[in-house]
């Protein structure tokens, strides 16, 4: 993946209404405890904002955010910088995407739930991955490698049509793995961001 | 074909000659700040200089409820500037003059916040936009990618010219007496860069106004303000405009004083240039805290100020750009895309006339009307950007204003387009109601990224919109036109001191712990250009707040006369009542009964950790500082009503007192045989708390003490103006809560 920014995203279970300022104790906790290794280092809500970014955990290398920014309520990583080299980025961003994802399902205060084989990538970097077939032919391939390996099952992806937005893509697996298990056959949790 | 690698390659070509050179130079100078030659002080004020700002924990510390924990940034030691860590994400302020915004600029804007930032555009009090949680290595290409599209961020901090801002209906307007833009347009790119502007003490800011009466250009509270106004001479109507100096908000805030009530068109640029030299001549350089022009115009005088002025401009050597511009006035002009029409009747989409009720004024010029869109604390996300930017293609021919109560205006939009229009806004949702009204409460960025933010007002703000939103339908007009500003400090940057009601964070000690509130700000003026300032009434713990607006909403409806504004009302029924309803407010439960009370809105952290050596009682004793501190802001209050009544001098007396309560209550604290003369009181002070620096606030350093000690100098003249006593009022506010912000540093109970 030449992009070295890029979004991805895992969507919630539809549920009646997602409590997103009980999100904020829990991410405080995750920066005050250090729950994942990554350098962070706030918490913004920006629930105010109708399909934003929601609320939002600051980090150095990457953001998480839990929002609506595409109209459906999911959680996105964020990669700003750094991280590994290009053959290694998306399977990094899957790897911290879902073991997040997986942190936050065991918070029973929020009760909730992600749809594991449903995700979005965007390519937040229009110079070196400019929304054209090009670079959506070469992403294409590289998602269906490494989601067919992780998923084990058959992967659907599909641009998104928006010619202003940075590329985006929907990804759908034919099964629907328990984060647990796609966490272990991603290594288990990453260790501290470059 | 080469394929670009960079941005600069990219856009070769696309970014004019002088803007390209000096983002090169800045991100050469971000290498030789990482070699290590250039001095970060230096660095520092050069970053500023193009609009790039330290943020909130950049120093590599955070406290998280319970202790500090250093932010282990990858660059370690290297700093962007004093005790600014290199890795710690900053804000971008990006100057739009006068809030102009083409849909090919907003689309740019829209792309920098999804690749650069948190996913956040977010509208300033003064027609900027920003973008938070920027790394300062990234900023050159923001840069480039700016100037592909016609905006620089030169000078948009800094000890420079700010934004120039404008009202956003100019043009437009059917009560101004001529469009300002041209005149906004053309001054804004004369100063930027001027050899004139480049040496201030501090910064400068500039506001044009069509009209006197109304709101919108905020003139009294700018460095230099411009009211359009016209003249017949020999039956030919001559352009000027009332021209003031001196405004400013800030701790202290000043009114702006008349310099010239019709000041030719021709002269507005000599004047203002002519206005910066004596500014950058005699403005101050040390303290800072007194370095605006404001302070050179209450130490001049206005006629010595306007002299020197005069002086100056009589020594310009003559530009042509003084006056080229005049020749064509209506190169700003904007071109409708469609002709007028009437808005036709039939079914409107759900939510449509409430909508148009607040958000829709007709123009100016027949079948065009203006539409705001409302933007919660001003923010909106890449995707609404780009949204906003279609709409100004397909409906308005690219129209667009970022304003000062940090919403979106379109102009020029067809009276039959306004419920497809309206549509549109509601797909992506923007279609909410209310701008401008008592649920879209202007907040600065507080707490959330400020260094500077005591309280999070954008956390009040938004639990005041939320809470208001539920019953904004059901309350009376005159209530729903009131205008709410908050700020996390005393820098004012959210104007509270204009609002109906505007709240001023603050911080006190309660029950052991500390505990966050807001300063209630009441009778200040929005209208005729901010026309006065409010003051403080007293200190509500945040969480009582949404209380206290309601209660004096439902008060204002039962008891308001005939066409009588919240102002007036407040005037009528006296501040005393007021102050009534804060000191019901003032107690809150201990934090074992309910610890939501210490934290701040929208964080959960505790405000404090500070273990005062709480005991069973101890929540009970009340230390004797604290008596003291109370006692100082009963005096103040005093002065506060005497200066209603008339009584300047009295009011000045009265709140020189309270600052001499003050000073004593922490005097006492390392002198217990401190007596009850003045002039004891503030040599001991001076020794312990000034000399030492134990009263030095972390970022205004000594200024609050300055302020008693110069009250004290001019303490018992006579016959002084409303004014002064207004201003003394002020700054003894600010010397209260200096104290008790030192009592809380030296009882050790802050973080």
């Amino acid at each position: 993946m030449l992009s070295e920014r890029l979004q991805l995203k895992l969507y919630l279970e539809p549920s009646a209404h997602f409590e997103l300022e009980a999100l904020i104790p829990v991410f405080h906790r995750f920066i005050r405890d250090q729950v994942i290794k990554d350098l962070l280092i706030d918490v913004v809500d920006y629930s105010h904002v109708p399909a934003g970014p929601g609320v939002v955990l600051i980090g150095h290398a990457a953001d998480f955010y839990v929002g609506a920014l595409d109209g459906a309520y999911g959680l996105i990583y964020s990669r700003k910088r750094g991280g590994p080299g290009p053959d290694a980025r998306l399977e990094d961003a899957l790897r911290r995407l879902i073991n997040v994802a997986r942190l936050l399902e065991q918070e029973h205060g929020l009760g909730w739930r992600f749809k594991s084989n449903e995700l979005s990538l965007r390519l937040t970097d229009r110079l070196h991955a400019p929304n054209d077939e090009a670079t959506f032919a070469a992403t294409q391939a590289e998602v269906e490698a490494l989601f067919g390996r992780v998923y084990g099952s058959d992967i659907a992806v599909e641009r998104v049509p928006a010619a202003k937005e940075p590329l985006s893509l929907r990804i759908k697996a034919s099964s629907s793995p328990s984060l647990e298990a796609l966490l272990e056959k991603l290594g288990g949790p990453p260790e501290a961001a470059s | 074909m080469t394929v670009a690698t960079t941005w600069k390659q990219k856009l070769a070509g696309q970014v004019r000659e002088d803007w390209a050179r000096e983002i090169d130079i800045f991100e050469t100078q971000i290498e030789l700040r990482k070699k290590g030659k250039v001095e970060e002080k230096l660095f520092a004020e050069t970053r500023l200089r193009r609009g790039t700002y330290g943020q909130r924990y950049d120093n590599g510390q955070r406290h998280d409820g319970e202790k500090t924990q250093t932010l282990p940034y990858p660059s370690g030691e290297l700093t962007k500037g004093p005790v600014t860590m290199w890795d710690a994400p900053g804000m971008q302020r990006i100057k739009i003059p006068y809030g102009k915004l083409t849909a090919e600029q907003l689309d740019t804007l829209s792309e920098l916040a999804e690749e650069y930032s948190d996913q956040i555009l977010h509208i300033t009090t003064r027609q900027d936009i920003q973008l938070h949680f920027i790394h300062i290595e990234d900023t050159p290409d923001l840069m480039r990618r700016l100037a592909a599209a016609g905006i620089t961020t030169r000078e948009a901090c800094g000890n420079t010219v700010r934004n120039v801002t404008a009202c956003p209906y100019a043009g437009v307007c059917s009560t101004e007496s001529f469009d300002v833009i041209p005149y906004a347009d053309a001054l804004t790119f004369f100063l930027l860069g001027h050899p004139d502007t480049q040496d201030f003490g501090r910064k400068f800011k500039i506001a044009f106004s069509g009209c006197k009466d109304e709101p919108c250009g905020l003139t009294n509270f700018h460095d230099a303000g411009a009211i359009a106004r016209t003249r017949t001479v020999n039956g030919e109507v001559k352009r000027g405009f009332e021209y003031y100096v001196g405004g400013g908000l800030g701790a202290v805030p000043y009114p702006a004083t008349l310099f010239d009530e019709f000041l030719p068109e021709e002269e507005l640029f000599p004047i203002t240039q002519a206005v910066c030299r004596v500014f950058a001549r005699l403005g101050e350089r040390d303290n800072r805290a007194r370095a605006r022009l404001k302070f050179v115009v209450k130490k001049l005088g206005i006629e010595e100020f306007k002299r020197l002025v005069l002086e100056e401009r009589a020594k310009l050597r003559p530009d042509e750009r003084w006056t080229s511009f005049l020749k064509d006035l209506h190169v700003t002009d904007e071109k409708p895309l469609k002709p007028g029409s009437e808005l036709g009747s039939g079914s409107y989409p759900e939510g449509f006339e409430a909508w148009r009720k607040t958000n829709v004024h007709p123009q100016s010029q027949k079948g065009y009307s203006t539409a705001k869109v409302t933007l919660p604390l001003g923010d909106f996300t890449p995707s609404q950007g780009r949204a906003m930017a279609e709409l100004a293609r397909r409906f308005t021919g690219d129209s667009m204003r970022a304003t000062v109560e940090q919403n979106m205006l379109f102009r020029w939009v067809s009276n039959a387009d306004l419920p497809a229009f309206y549509q549109e806004l509601k797909k992506v949702g923007l279609g909410a109601a209310g701008a401008d009204h008592i649920t879209d409460v202007t907040s600065c960025p507080g707490t959330d990224t400020c260094k500077l933010g005591i309280s999070s007002s954008r956390g009040l703000a938004t639990e005041l919109h939320k809470q208001l939103s539920v019953i904004s339908d059901q309350l009376d007009p005159a209530a729903q036109e009131l205008h709410i500003k908050c700020s996390g400090c005393s820098n004012s940057c959210g104007q509270h001191h204009v609002a109906d009601m505007g709240f001023l964070g603050v911080s006190r000690n309660m029950n052991g712990r500390r505990v966050p509130h807001f300063q209630l700000v009441i009778g200040g003026q929005y209208k005729n250009n901010a026309g006065s300032y409010g003051l403080a009434i007293g200190a509500i713990p945040s969480k009582h707040v949404p209380k206290a607006v309601k209660t004096l909403t439902d008060r204002f409806v039962a008891e308001k006369q005939d066409g009588e504004s919240f102002q007036a009302f407040v005037a009528r029924i006296g501040k005393k009542e007021i102050r009534k309803l804060v000191d019901q407010l003032a107690v809150i439960p201990s934090y074992e009964q309910d610890p939501s009370y210490y934290s701040d809105w929208g964080d959960p952290r505790e405000y404090t950790i500070g273990d005062l050596g709480v005991g069973e009682c101890a929540g009970e004793v009340v230390p004797l500082v604290q008596v003291g501190l109370a006692d100082s802001e009963r005096e103040l209050f005093e002065a506060q009503l005497l200066l209603d009544e008339g009584s300047s001098d009295s009011a000045a007396a009265r709140a020189f007192s309270a600052m001499v309560l003050a000073a004593q209550a922490l005097t006492r604290e390392k002198n217990s045989f401190l007596g009850e003369g003045v002039d004891e009181i503030v040599s001991e002070f001076r020794t312990h708390y000034y000399d030492t620096k134990l009263f030095f606030d972390p970022f205004a350093g000594g200024k609050f003490a300055h302020y008693f000690f110069r009250a004290y100098e001019h303490r018992g003249e006579a016959g002084g103006s409303k004014e002064g006593a207004h201003q003394l009022i002020e700054e003894a506010q600010l010397f209260v809560e200096a104290a008790h912000q030192c009592y809380t540093r030296i009882a050790g109970a802050l973080p």
